[in-house]
């Protein structure tokens, strides 16, 4: 993934555009049965144009508390929130003139056809009638909908639901940014897939992205920046090969099969565990942490396990290691 | 924004609303239609000879008070449900412009309800009612949406869940029922029960409709001036966005 060249840190001219989003010291609490709770602490964010930045984390880490106030559904308890630099609380209609947003779970009312959805979404967002059938036909080209354009959104598979929130996002002429929260989640692996090429193929419009998502993969193959949250703060921000470098260790010696292992596998696999950290270990496997999975000595160490019949695999870290190090869950383990 | 936008966006929207209320025409048949007349059937064979105008009335009110409940807060609360409503309150759009899109799709249904009733009271149960004041009817059956709106409003924009907010509406439909004197005069209803009727818009909406097949103007007059307040009121709350944004 080429995430570290379309970043260009600074020098990118994304960067050096006005931010279309601008999170100063948010912070929300819900008042609940047992007292309050604070769900976002603190929070400074800039999207800028032609960025996609992913929110990643847990289940109630706040990733939807943040992207509603950002909507304008959710009242911040303190800070300030500027949608091309205009005051979400103060000026919400101004500021949601440039803003689309995909509710976490929304599912459209069934009773309209996909085309009649996206005409009336383009008229409510301003774009002028004359222009709405045109634009219609764009955005059922665009998300890959026009076989389906008369049919109505019940009958239609998760997955195209999906597309059809993502057309009426897209619709009216001023959307400058772009909320989805889990755009992908709940819908089959394809679909998932066919989601992330539309919202890849959004780079040409400029517009800032924010997503959230708890699929390590969808940020890794979409964000420019990924920014993971946990128990309501940001605990990392950067490229992903930012965040991949705060591990301490470069990759990983995954050894499987350790309960039937011969004299000398067993005599190799202690003398590695001697020097290396043992991350984590499940049933008959264990994952060490090696320096830099490259260097030739821990290649030749590699060599060594599977010469004695050990099965081993090795591999540099992935944002996952970086994720479940940062948000301290620790679970699963992939191959 | 500008207001014309601000009606475009209404028609818009109401629009996009009647095209999928007309793709589920049997329910809101059932009640514009079968529902009133059933009541109607009933009510005209028990109620006495001087109160049929009240039932005749009365049944109107009752249909359109539980249409503008019903459909009103339990659009709501499936919008809430399915996070449609996160997506409207996102659009730049007044909170009013929802609200107001989505009362006025219910509105034809209710018209056609109130004119289906009065027309199978009239040929079907001689009920008298003078030709003349029908087009005074019609003014008030608007007058009488228009002036219970808020209760489907409220009950709307206060339940979290449609869950909550369909038990309100079933409590509300119930109360409506049974305890609104819309059927009797209000004067049969103990005093301390008759101050609370006082304060509930059915009560002069049915004052308003009597008076006018009756021909009392002035009665006429001060219940529509009541209507007309609980139309300010609740028109205020609407545009103020009651809960539109959550805290
Ligand atoms: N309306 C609410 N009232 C009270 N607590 C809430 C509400 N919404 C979310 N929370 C709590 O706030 C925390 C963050 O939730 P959320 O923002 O939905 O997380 P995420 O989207 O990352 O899963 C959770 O602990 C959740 O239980
Ligand atoms: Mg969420």
């Amino acid at each position: 993934m080429a995430d570290t060249e379309r970043l260009g840190a600074s020098g990118d001219p994304a960067r050096r555009d006005a931010p279309v989003l601008r999170v100063r010291h948010l912070t929300k609490s819900y008042r609940g049965r047992t007292g309050l709770r604070t769900a976002n602490d603190g929070l400074d964010l800039e999207v800028h144009p032609g960025e996609i930045v992913a929110l990643l984390g847990p289940n109630g880490a706040g990733k939807t508390t943040l992207l509603r106030q950002v909507a304008g559904q959710l009242l911040p308890t303190a800070g300030t929130i500027e949608i091309a630099g205009l005051d979400v609380v103060r000026r919400p209609i101004a500021a949601k003139r440039f803003l689309s947003v995909i509710p976490q779970e929304c599912e459209p009312r069934g009773d309209l056809t996909v085309e009649e959805e996206i005409r009336g979404f383009a008229a409510l967002k301003g774009t002028p009638r004359s222009a709405i059938p045109a634009e219609a036909d764009r955005l059922l080209a665009e998300t890959g909908l026009v076989e389906h354009r008369r049919t109505l959104i019940r009958e239609l598979s998760g997955g195209l639901r999906r597309r059809v929130l993502l057309a009426v996002a897209l619709a009216g002429p001023s959307t400058r940014l772009l909320l989805l929260d889990e755009p992908t989640t709940g819908v089959d692996p394809e679909a998932r897939r066919s989601v992330w090429r539309l919202i890849e193929g959004l780079r040409a419009r400029r517009l800032g992205i924010l997503l959230t998502t708890h699929y390590i993969e969808e940020a890794e193959y979409l964000a420019d920046r990924v920014v993971v949250i946990d128990g309501g703060r940001f605990v990392a921000q950067g490229t992903v090969a930012e965040i991949r470098a705060r591990l301490p260790y470069g990759g990983r010696l995954e050894i499987r099969g350790l309960d039937h292992l011969t004299a000398n596998g067993r005599a190799l696999v202690a003398d590695l565990e001697s020097r290396y950290r043992v991350g984590l270990k499940l049933g008959n496997a264990e994952r060490l942490e090696v320096p830099d999975p490259f260097r030739p000595e821990v290649v030749a160490e590699l060599a060594r396990l599977t010469g004695e019949g050990v099965q081993a695999t090795l591999a540099p870290v992935s944002l996952e290691d970086a994720y479940l190090s940062l948000v301290g869950t620790g679970a699963g383990f992939d191959a | 924004m500008s207001v014309r936008e601000g009606f475009r966006q209404v028609a818009v929207a109401t629009r996009m609303l009647l095209l999928e209320s007309s793709r589920e025409l049997g329910l809101v048949l059932g009640f514009s239609v079968i529902f009133p007349v059933g009541i109607l059937f009933f009510l005209n064979v028990l109620a006495a000879p001087d109160l049929r105008v009240q039932a005749l009335v009365g049944t109107i009110m009752l249909d359109m008070a539980l249409l503008n409940v019903n459909a009103l807060a339990q659009t709501m609360g499936q919008d809430k449900a399915r996070k449609e409503f996160d997506l409207w309150v996102s659009l730049p759009v007044r909170p009013a412009v929802y609200t107001a899109a989505v009362a006025l799709s219910y509105l034809p249904y209710s018209l056609a309800a109130a004119a289906v009733t009065l027309g199978v009271g009239i040929a079907g149960f001689h009920i008298p009612v003078p030709t003349s004041t029908i087009p005074t009817l019609f003014a008030g059956f608007f007058l009488v949406w228009a002036s219970t709106l808020g209760i489907g409003f409220l009950i709307g924009a206060l339940g979290r869940t449609p869950r909550q907010i369909n038990s309100y509406a079933q409590l509300i439909g119930i109360l409506l029922t049974f305890f609104a004197p819309v059927f009797y005069p209000v004067t049969v209803l103990p005093v301390p029960l008759q101050w609370v009727a006082y304060a509930w818009p059915l009560t002069w909406g049915s004052r308003y409709l009597t008076a006018v097949v009756v021909g009392n103007s002035g009665m006429a007059l001060e219940a529509a001036a009541v209507l007309a307040g609980y139309v300010v009121l609740w028109s205020t709350l609407i545009a103020l966005g009651l809960r539109w944004r959550q805290t």
